[in-house]
């Protein structure tokens, strides 16, 4: 865990609101302007978690800004629906990342949008190409369970978040309100890196789970019984020559970008 | 009468030290030739098997000073697949074949009463298969070799002549971008830039020969009349309907010979 507990501060309800407020405002006039933007990060845990969402409040895990999944090809269509609700666009972002990711800023509700283009990338690469129109308002679960656990320094706060969503979904084979394993385990066997950092945070979830005294000891159970079965299924999926390979090599060599701040 | 691994096996193993660097590894692999190396303990007993993809780890993983100072450190016990797939020397080989293409593996240990006794890998069976091959001696397909060695005209002629050495090939054919040969660089053709230290300056357009075809129909005789006629040793096998695709192979006075050589051929 890192030293700094990044989006660990109290945040009242009204704050809270503000937020979400602004979270359906963009997502209303995305869907009718008809540009794939999904919804990632706090907010989308939020809204995915409809039982278990209030133990972000709970335990202290305050909304930070706003992030949001895309498809490059339509980067146009994104620059010119922030700008109809008042966001002005950091542009040398998108210069500077090649197009792979955009941020807006709201000076009027001081709001802050991050929109990443094609994929997360930052420990591993997480693509959704033909993956955002699954699900909506927010990425699929698949993704939002990777989206965490690919944080080689993992923060509370992505704990927290996976806790929840581990708390309210099952695991299976589909995307519809449960968590694809197979979408997992796919990209797990494809590479080694994401399958020892997905692997090693799963466990940290677990153990850290054990220690939140907000959950109860069936939650705690829980959280356990899902991060065994997802290693399970993540072990299962059949790996390639290659990754076997990059297996033996292990931790000499590094098997992730580093990343200053995640999220 | 079915064929028994052993039969089929190249006796013996080429071995390292579970505490060779990589580096060493790729050395004795050149040297041999080999595909593989069997890593053994002080005792000679197997321990693993390291391979040339597994060395491709090297070049992958090394992407920086420190990943690939990583890799330098490595050794091929740390780098090796381990157990070792064994079989015994009295399989049948169609056996031994079936079990690697189910496994997806290259090479079997060979143990006889326990004991390592050699290695049969993809490369015996595919040998094998040249053998199995029925002679025919009617036509320049019945000989020709299907397989060639082709580079572009702007090559530079010593990765021509390194392709040569590493296949064990006597001619590359000089294609265009679409495939169409145009000549052919032998190994007289080379023979001038011997000690030529600015040879790699040179292209294969620069010392190719013209190149003479030939129908895959005709016959052995007109082929060797041919060669003989114009001094070639390897004549382009083309398409007749498509003389501007790339050609169907080549045949050499080394196909002809080793035609003759078959068991079972009239010349033997």
């Amino acid at each position: 865990m890192s030293k700094q507990p990044v989006g660990m501060v109290p945040q009242d309800r009204s704050e809270r609101a503000r937020f979400e407020n602004e979270v359906q405002r963009i997502v209303e006039a995305g869907n009718q302007s008809g540009v794939t933007l999904r919804l990632l990060g706090s907010l989308a845990f939020q809204i995915h978690c409809p039982q278990y969402g209030y133990l972000q409040e709970k335990m202290g895990r305050a909304y930070t800004d706003i992030d949001f999944a895309g498809y490059s090809r339509e980067n146009k269509q994104v620059r010119a629906l922030m700008d109809s609700l008042g966001y002005h666009e950091q542009r040398e972002v998108f210069v500077v990342s090649e197009g792979s990711r955009a941020i807006f800023e709201n000076g009027r509700s001081d709001m802050h949008v991050d929109v990443f283009y094609e994929k997360l990338d930052f420990c591993h690469p997480i693509p959704w190409a033909g993956r955002l129109e699954v699900d909506s308002p927010t990425i699929p679960l698949a993704e939002m369970v990777l989206e965490k656990m690919q944080i080689v320094k993992i923060n509370e706060k992505d704990v927290i978040d996976t806790i929840m969503l581990l708390l309210e979904h099952d695991l299976g084979e589909s995307d519809q309100e449960t968590i694809n394993m197979g979408r997992i385990g796919q990209m797990c066997a494809d590479d080694w890196g994401l399958w020892r950092t997905v692997t090693m945070n799963l466990d940290k979830v677990r153990l850290l789970a054990q220690g939140y005294p907000v959950l109860e000891d069936r939650d705690k159970a829980r959280v356990s019984r899902q991060v065994a079965e997802a290693l399970v299924h993540i072990e299962a999926a059949p790996k390639t020559r290659g990754w076997r390979l990059r297996a033996r090599v292990g931790d000499r060599v590094k098997w992730y970008k580093d990343v200053d701040e995640v999220g | 009468m079915t064929k028994l691994v052993r039969e089929l096996m190249h006796p013996g193993m080429i071995t390292c030290k579970p505490d060779t660097p990589l580096g060493q590894v790729a050395v004795l692999l050149d040297h041999h030739h080999v595909h593989a190396l069997i890593v053994a303990d002080r005792d000679g007993r197997p321990l693993g098997v390291i391979t040339d993809f597994d060395l491709l780890a090297a070049e992958w993983l090394s992407t920086d000073q420190e990943s690939l100072d990583a890799m330098r450190r490595m050794t091929a016990g740390e780098l090796m697949t381990f157990p070792i797939d064994t079989i015994d020397g009295r399989a049948e080989v169609c056996d031994a074949a079936a079990r690697m293409r189910h496994d997806g593996i290259s090479r079997l240990l060979v143990e006889e009463q326990g004991k390592p006794v050699g290695v049969i890998s993809v490369s015996d069976f595919v040998a094998s298969l040249v053998e199995a091959r029925a002679i025919e001696r009617r036509t320049v397909a019945d000989v020709m070799s299907r397989a060639m060695l082709v580079c572009r005209e702007n090559t530079p002629i010593a990765y021509v002549a390194r392709a040569m050495t590493d296949a064990s090939y006597r001619s590359v054919l000089v294609v265009t971008p679409s495939g169409r040969p145009v000549g052919v660089v032998s190994g007289a053709d080379l023979l001038p830039f011997c000690g030529d230290e600015d040879a790699y300056k040179s292209t294969a357009a620069q010392v190719m020969h013209e190149i003479l075809t030939i129908a895959p129909t005709a016959s052995l005789r007109e082929a060797s009349d041919k060669m003989i006629d114009q001094h070639h040793h390897r004549l382009v096998v083309v398409d007749e309907q498509q003389p501007e695709s790339i050609p169907l192979g080549v045949i050499s006075t080394y196909d002809i010979v080793g035609m003759m050589a078959q068991p079972g051929s009239v010349w033997r």
